[in-house]
């Protein structure tokens, strides 16, 4: 009980410093919406665009998650946070736990705004009978996403190239989740041409993917955090 | 105050970043009511030293006992009974006086009324800016928050890593009086610095680091500052 209690204290905390400043999510939503903006005019409208739309997608999603991702530990490092948080009587995986949930808010309320974008410049057919699996592709891919970038960024916190780091770090590990997100969305946005049965036979194949690829990020972020952030 | 049972004991104590050996065979003793200034050179171990009893850091081998409880079983624990005054503030600078408290106090599950938190802002001169948010306070300013943070639950043991590092005279002085205070009721503190004059203030018990060892250790019936100064210069080298 006293765990949930540390970890709901730490996610107010955060969201309520996000709020008053709106440092993260000022630059994330800009980027996302500037990336949109250029693959708009990239690719203009028509085959070509439906064909790569929902890979424009997740790029512009997992780049605006990498600039949220890099200030996750900047405040806490700077002011010395992190030690008052680890000197603190709880478990140190609360600290993993509270940073991932604020990630997974701030990044689906980025989502969110920047949908709405993404159909009126990119999607051409209606996909409103399907938007059930878009919002749990959505959710599914952003516990992903918080899991592991969550974990990095405190391990690229501790290095000097540390903006550098996480990206490098970053990437290749969410590679499993980016090809599913990406497979998954373009399911969504395609269901009306294809035949019911694939699409059912599909979407499983990817949403299970993604949620296996979250209990392995989640696990592992919640057993190795402790070791990362002591010295 | 002088107990004979030693609240710290620290047995071989070693730790090295990669290659490079930070603290190596370290041996003290520190006793409950204690005031232990540990002095040494910059780079010397000190503040390692203190993060690793702080729980803060791990060390590579050895073992410490605090309060008869094997720091690497039973941290969690044990942090309760710790605080910290550092000159890296632990201080949120995007949330006020009163926020940064009520978020630790909650953090060290003990359910902080607004009154008992005005009255540890009163205790280091901060009430009257209690709604202000931390970066638009002076540094000695947020260093007097910063104690109010670390006496929040009351620690038994109180770890200051160089705690007058960027003070002013009236912070210097507040900070003073709340150790005098802390010292009176009994409480156990540890404190870290390079300066002489300073760290002889409030203690009973003096320790030297240097190199990763303790070369110098004594307890009670301390030498004037003129007398520290020699034993002091003998055992760095300088």
């Amino acid at each position: 009980m006293n765990y949930m209690r540390h970890i709901m204290a730490l996610v107010q905390k955060d969201i309520v410093a996000e709020l008053r400043t709106k440092e993260m999510l000022n630059s994330m939503v800009l980027f996302v919406l500037l990336t949109m903006v250029v693959f708009n005019f990239a690719f203009g409208s028509g085959s070509a665009m439906e064909a790569v739309s929902s890979g424009l997608l997740w790029v512009a999603f997992m780049f605006a998650a990498i600039l949220g991702l890099n200030r996750v530990f900047v405040h806490e490092k700077d002011e010395g946070c992190l030690d008052g948080l680890m000197l603190c009587p709880m478990d140190r995986s609360a600290i993993y736990f509270s940073k991932a949930i604020s990630n997974f808010v701030f990044l689906t309320l980025v989502e969110l705004i920047a949908f709405p974008v993404f159909t009126i410049f990119f999607v051409q057919k209606s996909f409103l009978s399907h938007l059930w699996f878009l919002i749990i592709i959505l959710l599914l891919s952003n516990v992903g996403i918080s899991a592991v970038g969550t974990l990095l960024s405190a391990v690229s916190i501790n290095t000097k190239a540390r903006d550098l780091m996480l990206p490098i770090l970053f990437l290749p590990v969410i590679v499993p989740i980016l090809v599913a997100a990406v497979k998954s969305t373009e399911l969504v946005l395609t269901a009306s041409a294809i035949d019911v049965q694939k699409f059912e036979t599909d979407m499983i194949v990817w949403l299970r993917t993604l949620a296996i690829y979250d209990i392995i990020f989640v696990l592992v972020g919640f057993l190795t955090f402790e070791y990362v952030v002591e010295e | 105050m002088h107990d004979t049972v030693p609240l710290f004991c620290i047995d071989n104590l070693n730790k090295s970043f990669g290659r490079r050996k930070v603290l190596s065979e370290l041996n003290l003793k520190i006793y409950k009511g204690d005031f232990l200034t540990i002095f040494g050179p910059n780079g010397a171990g000190k503040t390692t030293f203190l993060r690793i009893l702080s729980t803060l850091s791990g060390f590579s081998s050895g073992s410490i006992v605090i309060d008869g409880v094997d720091i690497k079983e039973d941290s969690s624990e044990l942090r309760q009974k710790i605080g910290l005054i550092s000159h890296n503030l632990l201080l949120y600078k995007d949330l006020n006086a009163y926020e940064n408290l009520r978020f630790y106090a909650k953090m060290y599950d003990i359910s902080l009324r607004e009154e008992k938190i005005s009255e540890l802002l009163q205790r280091v001169e901060l009430d009257h800016r209690k709604f202000d948010v931390v970066g638009s306070f002076s540094r000695g300013m947020q260093q007097r928050l910063s104690i109010a943070r670390a006496l929040l639950h009351n620690p038994e043991i109180i770890f200051l890593d160089e705690p007058f590092s960027g003070l002013d005279v009236h912070a210097s002085k507040i900070l003073d009086d709340i150790l005098e205070k802390l010292k009176r009721e009994g409480h156990t503190l540890i404190m870290t610095t390079h300066n002489l004059e300073r760290g002889l203030v409030h203690a009973n018990s003096v320790a030297i680091i240097n190199g990763g060892k303790i070369v110098y250790s004594k307890r009670c019936d301390l030498p004037d500052l003129n007398g520290f100064k020699r034993i002091y210069y003998e055992h760095i080298g300088d």
